[in-house]
């Protein structure tokens, strides 16, 4: 059963489609990632599911109804700018966050201590936001979003300008909230994150969703032409091998794309007599930043930050 | 609209504002600071800075100038001794002048003062100085030159005292005020004084909670916090909840500020000389709170608007010389009316949107006005709000997410037409 579903939804700002018919859906219990680069539409996707901007066209489609007052009020969302009223208290804030959900009381005064130790800021509740490191400021952002136990967790570039040790923290979190059966999406344009994440992926480009489903069955669909190689040695004579299309260097792996599906059995060999030592040889792997970049052209996936936030 | 977090947003406007130092130090600085320029306002009219001034006094005859003499000395400030004045006769001034003119100049003489005897019949006195635009002087001196004169002029007539005192004297206007009310009552200046210090507060407190609400939108534009309350709340819940929370402070505030002439009508405690005694009621009060309350609602949400459009407070100003000129062109209107409370301008400017929240207070302190004109001026005020608002509520949707390059006023036209 899908949680969600995002049916032909369009945006325009004057001239330009920040959104152009994107159709997804959200599986129930996933986590799932919209992927795509920088100013694709994402954070406008993701503005027109938590209804803060109004699509032209196009529904969104909660367990069967259309999306309204009570979605917000089940969804934790973290924005990627995030922010916090510099001079007010760290309980102020994060029980003011869970009030405009309709959750007050001592309950959620309990909970809120309770998340306040185990992030190790109990003993801060009282400091002012703008007296916190930034670090601690994100844990406070983290606290306010899942705070009021939401049914959906939407975070929008979870990661970016975090630290590693609230990368993980964050991590966990994801984790843990998805064992409670919560739905979890995030944007990112990062795709090794995505990768190791997501059950579900919707990628996007130019506004125009241009891949959805599963991460196993869109990898298996990849995947058949392509073989992931860690070696040691010299592989150049591949590159005019006739049962070769592609040769592209990730860095740390290569991918290698074969003409027919049945070629990388061959391929191994022919590395083997070449005294090419091999440390993996993954024959049904693509990653998804190959996925991307087979999709959405030669661009670099890693474009600089959005200027505009419209 | 209103709902549980269009309340948890008021609260905690409330709660910000309220406990703020700077909201409990103007609260409490404002009235002395008021108070404070009208003193330093007198002050610095009445230290006319004539202190030590050496005057010459030259006439054409002996006999003259003891009888001017006797006149001027009578004076306080020639008692004092903060004039010093010296007494001359001369037939040719012109050359009596001549001879001053290095003192004059170098104004170790301040001023000579020449009555001729031609001046028993048409009062004209010459003043020589080095800068004869300074009037104290001449303003002080006139007073028992003018004695002498007139004493001078009707002495030879067989005039008694009495007549010549009767001639001296002004007119004395005493005003009364004709209403409903059996008898006419004596009007002193209390009125008038009120009538300045209720505009004086409308318009401090009107310019002061604007640029306060302004800045807070800015704060949460900037911080981008914005976005994840925008989440939980719509804008239309945000942006009212901010303008109640604001003006609720705004409205306390007054209320604090307005608790002498509460206590001033409601008890004996203070009893003001008859000439300040002013005449309002509890309705006034009333009233006047009411129309602050409104006038806070609908600049607040101005306020509050151009907050949200532009990034930084230079730019903001751009926008904020329009909403400042609807308060400061009403506050100067409303200042007409203490020479003419029935002036044409005020009248119409009394029924009209934005100006009657700044005029309708001032004309009903100074004049009757009918019960119906106050209802009117409420009717204005509360369709300003239904017309204004949706539209406010529009660019504050669009504005406060976004960022980058400052809005033209086109660009802030197309948001009214996107699909919000």
């Amino acid at each position: 059963m899908n949680a969600l579903e995002v049916k032909n939804l369009s945006k325009k700002f004057g001239s330009l489609k920040a959104v152009d018919d994107a159709s997804f859906y959200v599986p129930e219990g996933s986590i799932f990632g919209l992927i795509g680069r920088n100013g694709a539409g994402k954070t406008t996707t993701i503005r027109m599911m938590m209804n803060i901007i109004i699509p032209d066209s196009g529904e969104i489609i909660l367990r069967g109804a259309k999306v309204g007052q009570e979605f917000r009020n089940k969804v934790g969302y973290l924005p990627e700018e995030r922010g916090l009223y510099k001079r007010m208290k760290v309980i102020d804030t994060i029980l003011y966050f869970a009030e405009l959900k309709g959750k007050t009381g001592r309950e959620i005064h309990k909970k809120a201590n309770a998340y306040l130790k185990r992030f190790e800021l109990f003993d801060r509740r009282n400091s002012k936001i703008e007296d916190l490191s930034k670090g601690n400021q994100q844990k406070i952002q983290f606290i306010s979003t899942i705070l009021h136990d939401p049914e959906f967790i939407i975070l929008d570039e979870p990661f970016s300008g975090m630290d590693p040790i609230n990368t993980n923290l964050l991590k966990e979190v994801i984790l843990e909230e998805k064992q409670k059966g919560k739905v979890i999406i995030f944007s990112t344009h990062l795709m090794e994150f995505a990768e190791k994440m997501c059950d579900h992926i919707a990628m996007i480009d130019h506004g125009k969703i241009i891949l959805n489903g599963s991460l196993v069955d869109i990898k298996k669909k990849y995947a058949q032409k392509n073989i992931t190689l860690n070696y040691e040695g010299n592989i150049s004579f591949l590159s005019s091998n006739p049962m070769v299309e592609k040769i592209s260097d990730f860095g740390n792996s290569t991918g290698i794309r074969v003409k027919e599906e049945h070629f990388s059995q061959d391929i191994l060999r022919l590395l083997l007599q070449n005294n090419v030592i091999v440390k993996k040889f993954d024959s049904n792997d693509i990653s998804l930043q190959e996925i991307f970049v087979e999709l959405a052209g030669k661009e670099d996936v890693e474009i600089k930050k959005e200027v505009s936030n419209v | 609209m209103f709902n549980y977090r269009t309340l948890a947003v008021i609260k905690r406007e409330l709660r910000e504002k309220l406990m703020s130092k700077s909201f409990i130090i103007m609260t409490i600085l404002l009235p002395v600071f008021m108070f404070g320029i009208i003193g330093i306002q007198t002050l610095l009219i009445s230290y006319e800075g004539d202190n030590g001034s050496q005057i010459e006094i030259v006439t054409q005859s002996d006999e003259m100038i003891n009888s001017v003499k006797e006149y001027i000395s009578a004076e306080e400030f020639v008692k004092s001794g903060s004039y010093k004045i010296t007494y001359n006769v001369t037939n040719d001034i012109e050359e009596y002048v001549n001879s001053k003119k290095p003192l004059l100049v170098e104004e170790k003489l301040d001023g000579v003062i020449f009555i001729p005897n031609s001046a028993l019949k048409d009062k004209k006195v010459r003043y020589f100085a080095k800068t004869p635009n300074n009037r104290s002087i001449p303003d002080k001196i006139s007073t028992p030159i003018n004695k002498f004169l007139i004493d001078q002029y009707f002495g030879t007539r067989n005039l008694s005292r009495d007549e010549l005192d009767f001639a001296r004297l002004g007119v004395d206007f005493a005003g009364f005020k004709v209403s409903e009310k059996e008898e006419f009552e004596e009007q002193g200046y209390g009125n008038l004084i009120l009538a300045y210090v209720f505009m004086f507060l409308l318009y401090i407190s009107l310019l002061m909670m604007g640029s306060m609400t302004m800045q807070s939108v800015q704060e949460e534009k900037n911080s981008k916090i914005v976005e994840v309350i925008l989440s939980s709340v719509n804008s239309k819940e945000l942006l009212a909840g901010k303008i109640l929370g604001s003006s609720i402070t705004g409205a306390l505030q007054m209320m604090v500020w307005l608790l002498p002439v509460l206590t001033i009508i409601s008890t004996t405690w203070f009893v003001l000389p008859p000439e300040f005694t002013f005449d309002i009621t509890y309705g006034h009060l009333i009233y006047f709170l009411i129309n602050f309350f409104f006038g806070l609602v609908i600049f607040l949400g101005l306020f509050a608007t151009v907050g949200s459009v532009f990034e930084t407070a230079q730019e903001a100003q751009s926008g904020m010389w329009p909403v400042m000129m609807l308060i400061m062109i009403p506050f100067f209107i409303a200042l007409s009316m203490m020479r003419n409370p029935n002036n044409q301008i005020a009248e119409i400017a009394s029924f009209l949107p934005f100006s009657t929240l700044m005029v309708m207070p001032g004309k009903f302190v100074l004049t009757d006005v009918p019960v119906w004109q106050l209802f009117a001026s409420m009717a204005v005020n509360v369709l300003t709000i239904l017309i204004i608002f949706p539209l406010a509520g529009k660019i504050f949707r669009v504005g406060i997410l976004r960022s980058g390059k400052k809005p033209s006023l086109a660009d802030i036209i197309k948001w009214l037409k996107y699909k919000y």
